[in-house]
C-alpha cells in the first residue's frame, strides 16, 4: 500500500518519532547520572543539584575501590549468587515437573491437581500467615526463609502446562511402546521440547530473585551475614546509612558524609550492572514469555 | 441403589488403577502437593487467627478466640476511611492513567515504520523495569530531595519550597505515579506491541479500500482487534487493585505522609511484622485477599458478559 504523505501525516510522523526520542532519554538520563555521579568528584558532588551529563571534576574510581572492598558488599552479593542459583535451579525443576502432571491426559489425579494449584492464583492466606507458618518451620533467620516459599508459581505451572499440551504425542506414544518408564520420557524427550519454556521461566526468576528484597527483609532481620545485595542497598540508598560501608574503610570523620555520597552511587551501578547487561539478550526471551502468558489466541 | 454402589465401586477401582498405572506420576506429584500445601494451604488455614487473640507461643489452636473483633477494630478503626481511600485512589490513578498510557504507546510505537529505530527505543523503554525497586526508590529519594532535580525544577517553575517533596503528603499521589509510568510504560506495552503485530494486514488493507483513513483504522480495526488482550489485562489488573505496588510504597513513605501513603498493605506489614499485632493484621490482610478475589471474579463475570473475554 503505497499512501500519500499527507501534511498531517508528516506532521504526526515527525511528532512521533520526536516523542520516541524524549521518552527514551527520559528512560535512560537517570540512570546515566547516577554512572557520572559515581565516577566524579566527592568534594564537588556534595554541593552539586541538578542531573550530571559527565563527571564533575576529575574522573576517580575511588568509591568502587571503596565498594568492592567492603565485606558486607561482597557477602550481599554472593548471598544474592546463591538465592538466584537455587531458586531458579530448583524451582523450574519443580515447574517443569508439576507442568508436566497436570498435563497429562490418562492420568487421573491432573484435573484435581490442576484445581489445586490454580487455586493458590486467586487466592492467598496473605502475609501474616504466611510468616507464621515460615516462622513455625523454624526457618526465620535461614537461608531456607528467602529459598523455599519463593521456588514454585501457579502461574509459571499454567505457562509449562500449556507447553506440554502443544507437543504433538506422537513422541511419547512410540518412547512408551518402547516400554520405558515415564521419567525417562519426561527427563529424555520431552524436557528438551520445551526448553524454550523453560529458559524463559528461569530468567524471569533470575531477574525477580535479584531485585527481591522483601522476602529477605521480613525474614532475615537478625542475620545480617545472610543478607542479599539489595538488603545493603536499601540501607544505603532509602535508610541514607552508609556510615557502615564507609567507616570500615578508615576514612576521617569529616569525610564520612561527602564519601557516603559517592559510595551510593557506586553502589547502585555494583547492583544493577549485571542485570542490565544481561537483558538486552535476555529480551527476545521475555517477549515471548510475556505473550504465552496473556494474548489469547 | 444397587446402581449407585456399583458405580462407586466402578469409581473406587479406576483410582486404583490409575496409580497402578501411574505410579511414578503419583510419586513425583508428592513434591509438588506438599509445597503447595505448606506455603499455600497452610497460610489459608493460618487465617483462622485473625479471629484470635493470636500469640506464637500458643499457636493457631490454643490461642484465644475474640471473634470479629480485629474486623470491628478496623472497620470502625480511625484509619479505615483513609487507608481505604488512598488504596483505591493509588491503584485508580494507574488504572485510570498508566494502563491506558500503555496501550497508546504501543499504537505509537506500530507507526515507526523504521524497525531499526523502533527496536533501540523499545529496548531502551525495557530497561527501567529491570532496574531494582529498592534502586528506583533510591533514585527517587535522590531526585525529590531538598537539593535534588525535580524539587529544583518545581521550585523554579511553581515556587514550591525547596524542602524534600517526600515529607509533604500533597505530592505523594504523583510522585507514586509517575515513577511507575516512568518504570513499567515500556514494559506493559510489550504484550500489546505483540497482539498489535498479530493484526492480519488484510483487514487493513479493506478498510483502507472502504476509505478509512489513518486514524479511522486505528481506532476500527486495531483497537477491535487488540480488544481481548485488553479486557484480558484489564481482568488481571482488577485482581490486584487492593495490592497496590505496596513495596514500593513501603520504601518511599515516612511517618510524614501517612495520611496519603499509608495503604492497607503497608498498615498490615507495620503492625504485623514491626509491631507483632498479628491477630488484628491478619485480619485485615483477609480482608484484603477477600475484597481482591471478589474483585477478580466479579471483573471476570463482567468481561465474561459483556466483552466475551474471560480468564477464568
Amino acid at each position: 500500500m503505497i499512501e500519500k504523505a499527507s501534511k498531517s501525516r508528516v506532521i504526526f510522523v515527525i511528532l512521533n518519532y520526536t516523542f520516541m526520542i524524549v521518552f527514551g532519554l527520559i528512560c535512560i538520563i537517570p540512570l546515566w547520572h547516577v554512572l557520572m555521579a559515581s565516577v566524579s568528584d566527592p568534594r564537588l558532588l556534595m554541593g552539586s543539584s541538578g542531573l550530571l551529563l559527565k563527571p564533575l571534576g576529575e574522573m576517580t574510581m575511588k568509591g568502587y575501590g571503596m565498594v568492592l572492598r567492603n565485606k558486607d558488599i561482597l557477602a550481599g552479593y554472593m548471598n544474592t549468587l546463591i538465592y538466584v542459583l537455587s531458586v531458579s535451579v530448583a524451582g523450574s525443576f519443580l515447574i517443569a515437573i508439576a507442568g508436566y502432571l497436570v498435563s497429562r491426559k490418562n492420568f487421573r489425579l491432573a484435573k484435581p491437581l490442576t484445581l489445586f494449584i490454580m487455586f493458590t492464583m486467586m487466592f492467598n492466606g496473605g502475609v501474616i500467615p504466611t510468616y507464621m507458618v515460615v516462622r513455625g518451620l523454624g526457618l526465620l533467620n535461614t537461608r531456607g526463609a528467602v529459598i523455599l516459599p519463593g521456588l514454585m508459581s501457579a502461574y509459571f505451572i499454567v505457562m509449562m502446562k500449556s507447553a506440554f499440551e502443544q507437543l504433538s504425542s506422537s513422541y511419547e506414544e512410540s518412547a512408551k511402546l518402547d516400554g520405558a518408564n515415564p521419567l525417562v520420557i519426561l527427563f529424555k524427550i520431552l524436557l528438551p521440547l520445551v526448553k524454550p519454556t523453560i529458559v524463559v521461566i528461569i530468567m524471569f526468576t533470575v531477574i525477580a530473585q535479584w531485585n527481591s528484597w522483601y522476602t529477605a527483609s521480613i525474614y532475615l532481620p537478625r542475620r545480617r551475614d545472610l543478607w542479599p545485595l539489595q538488603l545493603f542497598m536499601r540501607e544505603m540508598l532509602i535508610q541514607n546509612d552508609t556510615s557502615k560501608i564507609v567507616t570500615s574503610s578508615g576514612e576521617a570523620n569529616a569525610l564520612v558524609n561527602m564519601t557516603g555520597n559517592l559510595v551510593k552511587y557506586c553502589v547502585t551501578i555494583v547492583g544493577t550492572l549485571p542485570i542490565l547487561c544481561a537483558y538486552p539478550f535476555a529480551q527476545k526471551y521475555f517477549v515471548t514469555g510475556i505473550t504465552l502468558g496473556g494474548v489469547k489466541e | 441403589m444397587r446402581g449407585g454402589k456399583g458405580k462407586r465401586k466402578a469409581g473406587k477401582s479406576s483410582w486404583k488403577h490409575d496409580l497402578l498405572m501411574n505410579k511414578w506420576l503419583y510419586l513425583i506429584a508428592i513434591p509438588i502437593i506438599l509445597w503447595f500445601l505448606v506455603f499455600h494451604y497452610a497460610p489459608m488455614f493460618g487465617m483462622v487467627m485473625a479471629f484470635e487473640d493470636f500469640k506464637p507461643q500458643r499457636g493457631i489452636f490454643d490461642s484465644q478466640w475474640v471473634g470479629l473483633k480485629h474486623f470491628v477494630d478496623f472497620f470502625t478503626g480511625p484509619n479505615f476511611l483513609m487507608l481505604l481511600r488512598n488504596t483505591l485512589v493509588i491503584s485508580l490513578l494507574g488504572l485510570v492513567i498508566a494502563f491506558p498510557l500503555s496501550i497508546v504507546f504501543a499504537l505509537l510505537l506500530n507507526e515507526i515504520k523504521c524497525l531499526k529505530f523502533k527496536k533501540i527505543v523499545q529496548t531502551i523503554s525495557y530497561m527501567p523495569y529491570f532496574v531494582s525497586i529498592v534502586i528506583i526508590c533510591g533514585l527517587v529519594k535522590e531526585f525529590c530531595s531538598s537539593t535534588g532535580f525535580v524539587t529544583s525544577i518545581m521550585a523554579k517553575l511553581f515556587g514550591i519550597e525547596q524542602v524534600s517533596m517526600l515529607t509533604n503528603p500533597n505530592y505523594f499521589w504523583a510522585i507514586n505515579l509517575l515513577s511507575d509510568i516512568w518504570q513499567n510504560l515500556g514494559y506493559s506495552s510489550i504484550i500489546f506491541v505483540a497482539a498489535i503485530t498479530s493484526v492480519s494486514s488484510e483487514l487493513h488493507e479493506a478498510a483502507a479500500i472502504d476509505g478509512a483513513g489513518r486514524l479511522g483504522r486505528v481506532w476500527h480495526v486495531t483497537i477491535p482487534c487488540i480488544m481481548p488482550t485488553i479486557v484480558t489485562m484489564l481482568i488481571l489488573k482488577c485482581g490486584t487493585l487492593l495490592n497496590v505496588g505496596f513495596e514500593k510504597i513501603l520504601l518511599l513513605y515516612n511517618p510524614s505522609i501517612y495520611s496519603t501513603a499509608d495503604v492497607i498493605s503497608t498498615h498490615v506489614q507495620r503492625l504485623g511484622i514491626e509491631q507483632a499485632q498479628y491477630g488484628y493484621s491478619a485480619a485485615v490482610g483477609l480482608f484484603n485477599s477477600v475484597v481482591g478475589t471478589l474483585l477478580l471474579l466479579l471483573s471476570n463475570y463482567f468481561s465474561k458478559r459483556y466483552a466475551d473475554t474471560s480468564i477464568l
